[in-house]
């Protein structure tokens, strides 16, 4: 064993970090806007129950909405007031969002359910929209489970042959020769074009969808990992090189890491057209899912039922989004913050 | 003990405009063990070239580059190599990075007290989780000598390792690197465009030539160690040095 070779440099200094929240979160807080935000939420409430409605709507539901949002804002902002931190931080940079979504609460409630100005049965009122989810819940429950389960199997098949594809073409110059010219044609053509030949090729339903929206997933996926490997720098393959590596080794170690910025960009933009092809397929073909709750409300003339399941996608995909970034974040938690 | 023989060695290149260049011409080199060889010259002579051809990340055209009578096409562990850029992986620790060699080599049950030893002894504490891009660039490099050098190699070849950093953290990671050469006795070859840093290091100069690459002299060190970087003899015999670089 050696002596201790560097004299100096001997005590590190601490690595320095940066507060991602207070980059995140830069809106000063200020007791004024989060007092404003929660008035807004009072007037909404009132407005609601005081001016007289033009149309029948039960408000049971909208009004317990507002009073559980006003409970939500109130622990915030009290929680921020004691607690000096991230809470904070996070309530004061919210507090404009949330007055101006008061704000528009009023405005839609109204437009739509108080003076009628702009017509049902095409545009509802929030309130009515917050009833029809509460009334079908359990059909809504179901039919969004369904289509969760239907978009992560497919876009966990579509993505896993994307990367491996990718990495196989990015990495091997004899199967990228023999296989990136049919990529490229065959990838190009939009998933949704193959649909009348799903239905009558595969046995089930269910498996032309997977195959719909595996396929719209794969290409963009495989495409950016393709580029994600050849953009990895040489100086990486000859040190893993020179340190022993094997090939798969390489592929574990330097290939795959070195390409995950991409195969990210690659997945995110496959992310939406994958839910654009979940709700086409199963507006098509399925007998379940949020896209054939659609499609059946639209048939029976119930636009309130289309609504709701808007805002049920709007909830459902913002979340796998967020998770999605989380994950990508922690993947990617060695790159250099940019800002 | 390592014999490194480097004979008759040419290499062409095309360039862009499909013309032939002689990167490398007649290079005749022989390194005992224990030796700490510094070749410099100007950009262009090929001298990263050579070093290339003496890991097996390029082979020459024309004449041999042998080990122990081994001729080397491909590289290995036995002979570490340290890029100008460190090249760590961004995607690992400095930890992770110092022990990917033995990971690769060893499986799981690399000898992890190696790489805290290592850890230690290159100033890292304390920073074995941070990633490549969160130190500084004296860090960066110390870890990726730490990592060439964990794997116990032969021969370490130093491709201007320093030619990065500024001038403190040049000499203060050229100490480091005198020190790991005195106390482990790997052989090491350095490239340099410094002439400073050729001489405090080396036990014997390789001065070269460029278009096409040449050896123009090899020039045995004749400083005691330790070496002073502003004492006479050292002033003198860069002098000396110079006036073979001036042609």
């Amino acid at each position: 064993m050696l002596e201790s070779v560097t004299a100096s440099h001997k005590v590190p200094t601490k690595l320095v970090k940066k507060s991602t929240s207070q980059t995140k979160y830069w809106k000063p807080y200020q007791t004024r806007w989060n007092l404003i935000s929660l008035l807004t939420l009072v007037v909404a409430f009132l407005e609601n129950l005081l001016v007289p409605a033009q149309e029948l709507v039960n408000n049971v539901t909208y009004r317990w909405f507002l009073v559980a949002y006003f409970a939500y804002l109130t622990i915030v902002y009290v929680a921020g007031a004691v607690v000096h931190g991230k809470v904070r931080l996070y309530s004061g940079h919210f507090a404009q969002l949330n007055a101006s979504i008061g704000i528009l609460l009023v405005i839609q409630d109204l437009l739509t359910e108080k003076y009628a100005n702009i017509q049902q049965p095409f545009f509802v009122s929030f309130a009515q929209i917050l009833d029809q989810m509460k009334t079908d819940h359990a059909l809504l429950l179901a039919s969004t489970w369904s289509s969760l389960g239907l978009w992560l199997v497919s876009f966990v098949i579509g993505t896993i042959i994307g990367i491996a594809l990718g990495l196989f073409m990015g990495r091997y110059r004899q199967f990228n020769y023999w296989a990136f010219p049919y990529l490229k044609v065959i990838g190009i053509i939009p998933a949704a074009t193959w649909m009348p030949l799903t239905m009558v090729i595969f046995p089930t339903s269910y498996l032309a969808e997977i195959f719909l929206i595996a396929f719209s997933v794969w290409f963009p996926v495989a495409f950016m990992t393709i580029g994600g490997v050849q953009s990895i720098s040489k100086d990486y393959f000859e040190s893993a090189k020179t340190l022993g590596f094997s090939e798969s080794q390489i592929l574990k170690k330097v290939v795959i890491p070195g390409a995950l910025p991409n195969i990210f960009i690659g997945i995110f933009t496959a992310m939406g057209l994958s839910f654009t092809m979940l709700v086409i397929s199963e507006m098509i073909g399925a007998k379940v899912g949020l896209g054939w709750y659609i499609n059946w409300a639209k048939g029976v003339g119930n636009y309130t039922q289309v609504y709701a399941a808007i805002v049920i996608m709007a909830i459902l995909f913002s979340v796998i989004f967020s998770l999605l970034n989380k994950f990508q974040e922690y993947a990617l938690r060695w790159r250099e913050k940019t800002n | 003990m390592v014999q490194l023989a480097v004979e008759n060695v040419d290499r062409v290149l095309d360039d862009n405009n499909g013309q032939k260049i002689n990167v490398l011409e007649d290079i005749n080199l022989n390194v005992g063990s224990g030796e700490f060889i510094s070749i410099i010259g100007p950009s262009g002579c090929g001298k990263t070239t050579l070093l290339r051809l003496i890991s097996g990340l390029d082979t020459p055209e024309k004449g041999r580059v042998e080990v122990d009578g081994n001729v080397i096409d491909q590289p290995d562990v036995s002979r570490g190599y340290v890029f100008q850029h460190g090249s760590l992986f961004p995607w690992e620790t400095i930890k992770d990075n110092i022990s990917s060699g033995l990971k690769a080599t060893n499986g799981r049950n690399y000898d992890k007290k190696l790489v805290d030893h290592y850890i230690e002894l290159m100033g890292l504490k304390g920073f074995e989780n941070a990633y490549p891009h969160q130190v500084s660039g004296g860090m960066a490099q110390r870890a990726a000598l730490a990592r060439s050098i964990v794997l116990n190699p032969e021969l370490l070849l130093l491709d201007e390792p320093m030619g990065a950093l500024d001038a403190f953290t040049r000499a203060d990671v050229q100490d480091v690197i005198q020190r790991v050469w005195k106390q482990t006795k790997t052989t090491m070859i350095l490239v340099t465009h410094d002439i400073d840093e050729a001489i405090y290091l080396g036990t014997r100069i390789v001065v070269m030539t460029p278009r096409p690459g040449r050896i123009k002299e090899i020039v045995d060190n004749p400083l005691e160690f330790p070496r002073k970087r502003t004492s006479d003899e050292f002033l003198q015999f860069r002098r000396q040095i110079q006036d073979k670089l001036n042609f």
